[in-house]
């Protein structure tokens, strides 16, 4: 009796699981079952670090300068630096934007 | 029919059954999970990909359930199974049968397969659409991970192995010093500490296989790497408060290789907190950052190996148990897996920057983490020195208390120092002017007060005082930066000081939050100086009516008391505490004696008397003879401890802070300066 409840309750689990990991080989996919950044995705991603760092920079950047840790000249320099990061950035973004989207995944 | 009886032929029988299939699936799944995201990630497929991710969760549904098997086998008596034999009894009272699942070695590792399979699946849900190059590599690495902590539950160290033989009636009893309400919640936190840092191990190895070696990697681990350094930290905390108030000795922290095994890879964790902000900032220390993501990892691997295998007794015990040897191998296999990958792509981590003035934040950073590093190599060397001398020359020789209290003054106090200069510091170089604009009032401040500390009669303890003097600088540095901070915003937003701070905080979690954390290092240090170098000792032999003092009290023993709980005696000695003549309360250390265990099984139950001023009167009974009426107490005087518990507090709401995640921050930061941008253009 046991052995035959043991046996269902294994049965049960094992199947479970196997449906739950064939599940996505089961259900209909939307799109490309590629998961490769094209070209251009890599890209985009690129800019956008570039510029969340670049603002993220200038924060820190202002907030530094109010409390005295750096200096006027430091601050001008550093800060014209940062915005020229920040403004390729968006600009490249805007190039990407638009452009039609041509490339395929990489391989 | 009999309760046990019952266990055994239906109850027992069924979840040892059940609890070895489901580890058995959990194998199957993680390794399934490891092969696939492989294949994912070298034919970029998503559908791959997704079911390696359910195979994970699925992995983790099964451990969870097999967990909750064995807590019900505890709960239930069911000595069929032999861990519940071993560390249970049917008087154990059941917050501890519920705690006993990690007493064990087997029980052990089965938490932090529980962990670690909870995290990976985390970290899929968090990604499902972020990451999609990453996350293939991610999951193959936790996979790795996984797959050998599964063995082990499975193969090596099963915790639903049969008990041979005749079952007996009773279980042999759980450890006394883990009959503790800490232990419910040291050792979770612990491995939550310990197999968290496999996260971020696995998205740099991750980065280094795709060759996306940029800084996306360490924001999508950021919050992982603090909550596992967080955890790490409470998990000691807890630890050190529990060998206060349980093992009896005095103390809370004695340089135990067990303690040192997680103070390593904090100690690691920490450097890299640190160093990762100069990569983030100004590109550099790449290749160092993936070293100490490593090394942490590593060394919670070591943490474990030091606490499972049973080589801290003797190396021959770690012989004798596979657990050992498979423990090694596997931190063996991690090392050179990771150091294979850092040389392949050493070229796409060169620095982008260069260090410009070693009078600069990413110069005082980078002094902080080779003092950290030195002080964990300090550590290991304190660790690895008694099992190599065992190992070659079959003499264990120890290494006490006094070279790592050397080394914790030498390192400790640069650092506390470099906790006051970092956040204070301007990035690229400072110039004298800024320094002397910057640092004069913590200067002043620190030299003013060490002075006045010495008058006091703190002078005793030079390394005391210049802890003290340097406290007062970090904590004269951490409130300027909040009120210069708070002024600012109020000069942008006006509003009050409380509505400026808030905002401020806020708006900058992961700075203020880090301030936090440093005020809890100032607390922390300010309860180990005052304890470590002004607490009293003393020890007597008093019959009734006889006192004896100790840093200004006096204890008068007036007799014995006996208790009884529901797995042992208490026979205590009843102290009445005094100062300067008024009577302040009565403390009763006992020894326990335990009536669940086979063996004669005693523990020292401490009583601690909290004074208002922080100082802690502790009392140990260190023995009693009925025949000549006679009892042998030492007393300590330990002042500010409670500053270190009140340090855990602050630790734990700075990392809070810190971790809290901010959704409106980015959108906030692009608002404010995508508009700017565009005015200037």
């Amino acid at each position: 009796m046991s052995t035959a409840i043991e046996a269902a309750v294994v049965a049960v689990i094992v199947a479970t699981v196997v449906v739950a990991v064939a599940w996505p080989f089961l259900s209909p996919e939307r799109g490309a079952p590629e998961q490769a950044l094209s070209p251009r995705d890599r890209n985009r991603l690129e800019l956008m670090e570039r510029r969340d760092a670049a603002y993220a920079g200038l924060r820190d950047l202002e907030q530094d300068h109010r409390t005295g840790k750096v200096g006027d000249e430091d601050y001008q320099s550093e800060r014209r630096r940062l915005r020229a990061e920040a403004a390729g950035a968006l600009r490249g973004l805007d190039t990407l934007d638009s452009e039609p989207d041509t490339s395929s995944p990489e391989e | 029919m009999p309760e046990q009886v019952l266990g055994r032929r239906l109850g027992g029988l069924t979840l040892a059954t059940v609890g070895s299939a489901l580890l058995l699936l959990v194998l199957a799944l993680v390794t399934y999970a490891t092969v696939a995201s492989v294949l994912a990630g070298l034919r970029r497929d998503r559908r791959l990909m997704r079911s390696a991710g359910n195979a994970v969760m699925a992995a983790f549904v099964c451990t969870v359930s097999a967990v909750v098997l064995l807590e019900i086998a505890l709960v239930r008596h069911d000595f069929s199974i032999a861990v519940v034999l071993q560390h249970t009894s049917r008087t154990l009272p059941t917050p501890y049968l519920l705690t006993s699942l990690w007493a064990s070695q087997p029980g052990s590792l089965l938490l932090w397969l529980t962990v670690l399979t909870g995290a990976s699946s985390l970290v899929t849900l968090q990604n499902r659409h972020k990451n999609r190059e990453l996350m293939p590599w991610v999951t193959a690495v936790l996979g790795g991970c996984m797959v050998f902590f599964a063995s082990m539950a499975t193969i090596i160290s099963s915790p639903f192995e049969r008990t041979a033989g005749v079952v007996p009636h009773d279980g042999f009893g759980l450890d006394p010093s883990l009959q503790n309400p800490y232990m419910a919640a040291h050792p979770p936190a612990l491995y939550l500490g310990y197999v968290s840092f496999a996260v971020p191990f696995a998205f740099a190895m991750a980065a280094l296989i795709t060759r996306r070696t940029d800084a996306r990697w360490l924001a999508s681990v950021r919050r992982w790497t603090l909550f596992a350094w967080a955890s790490l930290g409470v998990g000691m905390l807890l630890g050190a408060h529990w060998a206060y108030v349980e093992i009896g000795w005095g103390g809370y922290w004695g340089w135990d290789p067990v303690e040192n095994a997680a103070l390593m890879p904090w100690l690691a964790g920490t450097a890299y907190l640190h160093s990762v902000m100069v990569q983030e900032k100004r590109g550099m220390l790449k290749v160092w950052n993936v070293v100490l993501v490593t090394a942490t990892f590593a060394l919670s691997i070591f943490g474990t190996f030091l606490t499972r295998s049973g080589v801290v007794d003797s190396i021959h015990s770690f012989v004798q148990s596979p657990v050992g040897p498979a423990l090694l191998v596997f931190l063996s296999i991690v090392l050179a897996f990771a150091t294979t990958l850092l040389v392949w792509r050493l070229p796409l981590l060169r620095s982008d920057h260069k260090l410009e003035s070693v009078v600069s934040r990413e110069a005082t950073f980078l002094f902080n983490n080779l003092l950290l590093l030195a002080f964990a190599f300090v550590i290991l060397w304190g660790v690895v020195f008694p099992l190599l001398s065992e190992a070659v020359r079959g003499v264990r020789s120890t290494v006490s208390v006094p070279y790592y209290n050397f080394f914790l003054v030498a390192f400790g106090l640069p650092l506390l120092a470099l906790t006051g200069i970092g956040p204070l510091i301007a990035w690229r170089r400072a110039t004298p002017g800024s320094l002397w604009r910057t640092f004069r009032w913590p200067v002043i401040s620190a030299a003013a007060g060490g002075a006045l500390l010495a008058l006091l009669g703190l002078g005793s303890s030079w390394p005391g005082l210049t802890a003290f003097s340097l406290c007062i600088f970090v904590t004269v540095t951490i409130g300027l930066e909040f009120a210069r901070g708070a002024s600012a915003r109020r000069a942008i937003a006006g509003g009050s000081w409380p509505r400026a701070l808030v905002d401020l905080v806020s708006r900058n979690r992961r700075r203020y939050g880090g301030y936090v954390v440093h005020l809890a290092v100032v607390l922390l240090v300010v309860g180990i100086a005052a304890s470590g170098a002004y607490g009293s000792v003393n020890q007597a032999v008093l019959k009734p009516g006889q006192s004896m003092q100790v840093g200004g009290y006096t204890l008068t023993y007036t007799g014995m008391r006996s208790t009884t709980g529901p797995n042992y005696v208490d026979t205590a000695a009843r102290l009445v505490v005094s100062r300067g003549g008024s009577t302040q309360g009565t403390l009763y250390p006992a020894v326990r004696d335990f009536t669940d265990h086979t063996v004669k099984t005693q523990s020292n139950e401490v009583d601690i008397r909290h004074d208002l001023r922080g100082v802690d009167v502790y009392t140990i009974l260190q023995g009693a003879d009925p025949s000549r009426n006679e009892v042998v107490i030492k007393a300590l005087v330990n002042p500010m401890v409670s500053l270190i518990w009140l340090a855990g507090l602050v630790f734990v709401l700075g990392a809070a802070i810190t971790i809290w995640p901010d959704p409106r921050e980015a959108r906030q930061l692009a608002r404010r300066y995508s508009t700017a941008l565009a005015k200037e253009a």
